[in-house]
């Protein structure tokens, strides 16, 4: 199909020319709107008769144009991903292994999580094959860059217990999450506590 | 006597426009418009009493006249730097394309107001074409027009524009109305970018990862996004996207978290907090050689840089004193000192873009996370929000006048906008269960026309 090439053209022209009386100072405004202006011919309006017009900017006149590019989205590695996501939930599931609690604002291992590493310690000992990765979590309280911190401080708290163990470090990533992925969305303590949390998560690569 | 106008707001109308009506100028002026004090900008400023007699636009079936004139109204009232009055109580009728007379225009001024816009809206398919007309009372003058063209979806940015060519002209600075917000969504469980004009319209999805995508922030040109991406469980990116194309890329993949990226005023380097080290540290990175430099070297939790718009000095987050404060450094690192001592929780500063503050979330005395400012001398400290909510967040409008920042005030988390000085605040979001992280863009460089800015 021709058109969308004579309108380029069309175009072109009337940005020339446009270009050729303007002032400098102006000359940068309307070469933006001119060169944004090719690029949104596909977002004409056609007609009823089904002739798509192409936008002109004539001296004198300022075009305000959109400047903002939607990313392309890459359907496929985060299908891949969330397919990973799923497969990893689901091994866990079947292991037995516990997730560890903690207090407000703090990465200390307490008396409960002490017993569920113990057990998580010796699933590890058992399975000398399989990799964890400890996810760290907080609870919604206080601000979301600091809590990202704090998650990896959780997370990198459980490893360093499951190594006293005897569990090799090199089994075991840590990831933090902050508090942006929870298990637990009501705004009470008994949600705040379950998503203070190490969360232990087989990995299937 | 009109009740909302405040005695306060009396003596100052009467002082600034010299009107012996001045009853008369509080029931054409909004309530509260003639609340002058601009806490982050001009302490002297005065607004400047404005009317918009409207848009006529002939027989177009979307009204677009209506629309215009109601978005204008709202960017100039948000701009603080004009009070709108009541166009209804001015006593001028537009009829049909043509200038009203220039006697009704006086009359006007006589009123109170000093300023009058008024314009067309026509079609040349596929666009909106926008005619504007400026009656300034102390010229007396009814300047050349100006005409805006856009494409029809557009009316809101052509609005917008002629707004920020207003501010321009009285200011001598760019406005806002055309700068824009990115934040984080969730959509489906996952956190993913947005970007929405700086009034809370028009939102789109930049990114569809289905996982984290967190702390945006903005080049200085406003072209990229630089923000952090979680690649898989346990990897995570500083990613840049170019806005224009939508191409992303890689910025840094070091080991640990890589986190809080900010770009320096001049663009030059990207300031981050990575774990590579084992612990939270500040490093920068030169955008055209790649080259990283260590700021911070400290067992404890360093985070969330934010530049002085000198680029000569970096405030940031520590816990290297117990809790989370604000700190201070020199942009090489050097020259590090606290700067919050009130409470034992503060964090995610925001440097504003005059220089004169910095904002940053506290913990008040009844434990709710607010939005607090702070002098870079440590000598002046404001809590800007009350209430039970947690706030979090803070980041300036290129002005300095706003702020935006999240609040779980009405339920769910939800982006708001506020005036430095505490006041108006305003919902921008409210669609979703979770919007957060807002990073306000800079301002569009324009032409500013030259035109004599107010004299004072």
């Amino acid at each position: 199909m021709s058109t969308p090439t004579r309108e380029r053209d069309a175009m072109s022209r009337a940005c020339q020319t446009i270009g050729a009386v303007m002032m400098a100072g102006y000359l940068l405004v309307s070469m933006q709107g001119c060169s944004k202006t090719v690029e949104g011919t596909s977002g004409s309006k056609t007609t009823e008769q089904g002739v798509v017009k192409a936008p002109v900017t004539l001296p004198g006149e300022e075009r305000v144009s959109d400047d903002i590019v939607v990313a392309k989205a890459e359907p496929e590695a985060a299908r891949q991903r969330t397919e990973e996501m799923k497969q990893e939930a689901a091994a866990t599931a079947g292991t037995g292994l516990q997730d560890v609690f903690f207090g407000y604002d703090s990465w200390t291992i307490i008396d409960g999580g002490k017993q569920a590493l113990g057990a998580d310690a010796q699933w590890l000992k058992a399975n000398g094959g399989k990799a964890l990765t400890i996810e760290g979590h907080c609870d919604e309280r206080g601000t979301q860059a600091y809590n990202l911190v704090l998650g990896e401080r959780r997370a990198k708290a459980v490893r360093s217990y499951l190594t006293d163990l005897g569990v090799d470090a090199k089994r075991m990533a840590v990831a933090s999450y902050g508090k942006d992925r929870p298990f637990c969305r009501d705004h009470n303590e008994d949600c705040y506590q379950q998503n203070r949390r190490g969360h232990l998560v087989l990995r299937v690569k | 006597m009109t009740s909302r106008m405040t005695r306060r707001s009396k003596i100052i109308a009467g002082a600034v426009l010299g009107l012996a009506g001045a009853g008369m100028l509080g029931s054409i002026l909004e309530s509260g418009a003639a609340d002058v004090y601009l806490e982050a900008a001009r302490p002297d400023f005065q607004k400047v009493p404005i009317g918009i007699l409207g848009f006529q636009d002939g027989s177009l079936p979307s009204r677009p006249g209506k629309e215009a004139a109601a978005v204008l109204a709202v960017d100039l009232r948000r701009s603080q730097v004009f009070a709108v009055a009541d166009a209804s109580k001015l006593g001028i009728a537009l009829t049909g394309p043509n200038a009203p007379e220039k006697q009704k225009l006086k009359q006007a001024v006589g009123l109170g107001v000093k300023v009058l816009v008024w314009g067309t809206i026509g079609t040349r398919d596929p666009d909106y074409l926008l005619d504007r007309f400026v009656y300034d009372g102390g010229s007396d003058e009814i300047g050349a027009s100006k005409r805006y063209v856009g494409s029809a979806a557009l009316l809101r940015q052509i609005t917008h524009r002629l707004a920020d060519e207003l501010v321009a002209r009285y200011t001598g600075e760019p406005g806002i109305a055309r700068t824009r917000i990115a934040y984080v969504s969730e959509q489906k469980g996952a956190r993913e970018l947005f970007i929405m004009d700086y009034d809370g319209h028009a939102p789109r999805q930049l990114t569809s990862d289905g996982f984290l995508n967190l702390t945006p922030q903005w080049s200085p040109d406003r072209k990229f996004l630089v923000f952090t991406s979680y690649q898989s469980r346990t990897r995570q990116n500083i990613e840049i996207v170019d806005l224009s194309t939508g191409k992303r890329s890689p910025l840094v993949s070091l080991s640990g978290l890589n986190i809080t990226p900010a770009m320096s005023p001049d663009g030059a380097k990207l300031a981050f907090a990575t774990s590579q080290d084992g612990n939270s540290e500040i490093y920068t990175m030169e955008m055209q050689t790649k080259a990283l430099q260590r700021l911070t070297v400290h067992s404890a939790g360093d985070l969330s840089p934010s530049w002085a718009p000198t680029g000569k000095e970096i405030v940031f987050t520590s816990d290297r004193g117990g809790g989370p404060q604000i700190y201070l450094m020199s942009a090489d690192g050097s020259n590090v000192r606290r700067l919050t001592f009130d409470g034992d929780y503060n964090a995610a500063p925001a440097w504003s873009p005059r220089g004169n503050w910095v904002a940053y979330v506290c913990r008040s005395e009844q434990r709710q996370y607010k939005i607090c400012l702070i002098s870079p001398d440590g000598q002046k400290r404001a809590q800007l929000t009350s209430g039970q909510s947690i706030d979090d967040s803070p980041s300036w409008s290129p002005d300095g006048r706003h702020l935006v920042f999240s609040s779980t005030s009405g339920g769910k988390t939800q982006l708001y906008m506020i005036n430095s000085d505490g006041k108006e605040m305003e919902p921008l979001t409210s669609i979703g269960s979770h919007n957060s992280m807002p990073a306000w863009s800079s301002a569009e460089i324009q032409t500013v026309d030259s035109q004599p800015t107010e004299k004072k």
